[in-house]
């Protein structure tokens, strides 16, 4: 069952693994013009690299047809919680307060001595550190995109 | 295969061990698992405009992150010619491979300890990165007092002293105190009285950030106390630092912890030596399968966090 899978070479395929990681760091290296074009090789390659390790190394060529009823659902599942997300986090449907942000784009901004507020509503609660820089949740400006 | 042996039996489900069933049960999960982290990175990214991405300012170098990309796609390999040694009953093989994979593990946390230990140094962690030059200059006068204690509790030996500066201003003024601790006190008063003077002008917000950086050279260039503040990082904000930290290190750190088990699951079998048998065939398959994983959630976070 498992053994028909024995000619498969698998030093080309690594081989082929190592000249598509190439390919994506140089991808890098070269400085692209269009940042759009650089997601669209990386991912183009780390999809066919991992097609290539699930489909040889991981033997799922060679097996029956259980791998779909496996391997669709996780998928699907997986992919349900990044597409829930992105409206509300990704996209920002809503103008959203971003702290950090307004005070970077209108430093001179007033802005008063550290540990006399909480934090509050701030983007992400880890982010303010203790005491003297927790103050600017009721300063930022609300950032639009 | 054991149960090919067995062809008469009446079997029952799929036509697979129920180990490598498990296995790959148990691969579905970690793919939710997974894709939740990296999913969750994305949405973030694209939510923050400004995401920092400069090298300079994260710290990431590509060299690192595509080396270890060959050091697990090697390993890769590695485990499958293992595995197909163990077919074939080359058992020795199989061993030397397993060992040339667990190295190649060993040499991926190497690398990884690397990049980690760059970024613990540049204290991009979560929580302790400045993101606007306010929050800069002020983490500047915090590490500046923290400098100021320390110096001041090791000059007096006890931490419980109520005002250690007062203290020791007091007995550099008695006349039977020898000269070198003299010097020592009056450079810690020295810096006290200068830390104080950029903390007023921090948070009166007189200061800028180029003026802060600029009066902590001058500071580290001081002949008296220049030596105690060589450690005091300059400010540098980096605009969504701390998310930026959190998510690098939860997704570097849940696969370095998956590199871990897996260095786990090979041991297992070399910890065997020469007891290494056809018993141990779906073992070390499904220990590939495994690391196969491994080296798949790599490549994606290869280009998602060293190249875009």
């Amino acid at each position: 069952m498992t053994d028909g899978h024995s000619h498969v070479n698998y030093l080309l395929i690594y081989g082929a693994l190592c000249v598509l990681t190439i390919v994506s760091a140089l991808a890098d290296i070269i400085h692209l013009s269009s940042w759009v074009l650089l997601v669209a090789i990386v991912f183009s390659v780390a999809t066919a690299k991992a097609l290539a390790v699930m489909t040889y190394f991981m033997h799922l060529k060679f097996e029956g047809r259980w791998k779909y009823v496996l391997l669709a659902p996780t998928t699907i599942l997986a992919a349900g919680l990044p597409l829930a997300l992105l409206p509300d986090i990704g996209v920002h449907y809503y103008t959203v307060q971003v702290p950090q942000q307004g005070i970077l784009i209108h430093d001179a901004h007033a802005h008063s001595p550290g540990g006399k507020h909480a934090a509050g509503g701030g983007h992400d609660a880890d982010h303010s550190e203790e005491g003297g820089s927790a103050d600017q949740g009721e300063h930022g400006h609300a950032a639009g995109h | 295969m054991a149960h090919a042996t067995q062809p008469t039996r009446l079997r029952m489900g799929l036509p697979i061990s129920n180990a490598k069933l498990g296995m790959w049960l148990f691969l579905g999960t970690e793919i939710m698992f997974f894709t939740a982290f990296i999913g969750t990175y994305i949405v973030l990214r694209m939510g923050s405009p400004g995401w920092p991405t400069s090298p300079d300012v994260t710290h990431i170098r590509i060299w690192a992150g595509a080396l270890n990309t060959f050091v697990l796609l090697t390993s890769s390999y590695f485990v499958v010619v293992a595995h197909e040694s163990m077919h074939s009953n080359n058992f020795a093989k199989a061993r030397k491979f397993l060992w040339m994979t667990f190295a190649c593990a060993c040499l991926f946390l190497g690398i990884k300890g690397y990049e980690y230990y760059g970024k613990i140094s540049h204290d991009i962690l979560p929580g302790r990165i400045p993101e606007s030059s306010q929050q800069a200059m002020e983490k500047v006068v915090r590490e500046l007092e923290a400098v100021v204690s320390a110096r001041s509790d090791a000059l007096l030996g006890d931490p419980t002293v109520k005002e250690p500066l007062v203290t020791l201003r007091d007995e550099a003024g008695k006349p039977d105190v020898d000269e070198t601790r003299k010097n020592q006190i009056s450079a810690v008063l020295a810096l006290s009285e200068q830390t104080a003077k950029l903390k007023d002008d921090v948070i009166t917000e007189a200061a800028e950030l180029e003026g802060v950086e600029h009066q902590l050279a001058e500071m580290k260039l001081n002949e008296q106390y220049g030596s105690l503040v060589q450690g005091v990082r300059e400010p540098h904000p980096i605009l969504y630092g701390n998310l930026f930290a959190s998510v690098y290190f939860l997704l570097t750190g849940f696969h370095a912890i998956h590199v871990i088990v897996g260095m786990i699951l090979f041991a297992l079998m070399l910890k065997l030596g020469n007891k290494l048998s056809a018993r141990q065939c779906d073992f070390v398959e499904n220990a590939g399968l495994y690391w196969h994983f491994v080296d798949l959630v790599w490549i994606f976070l290869f280009p998602l966090i060293y190249i875009v």
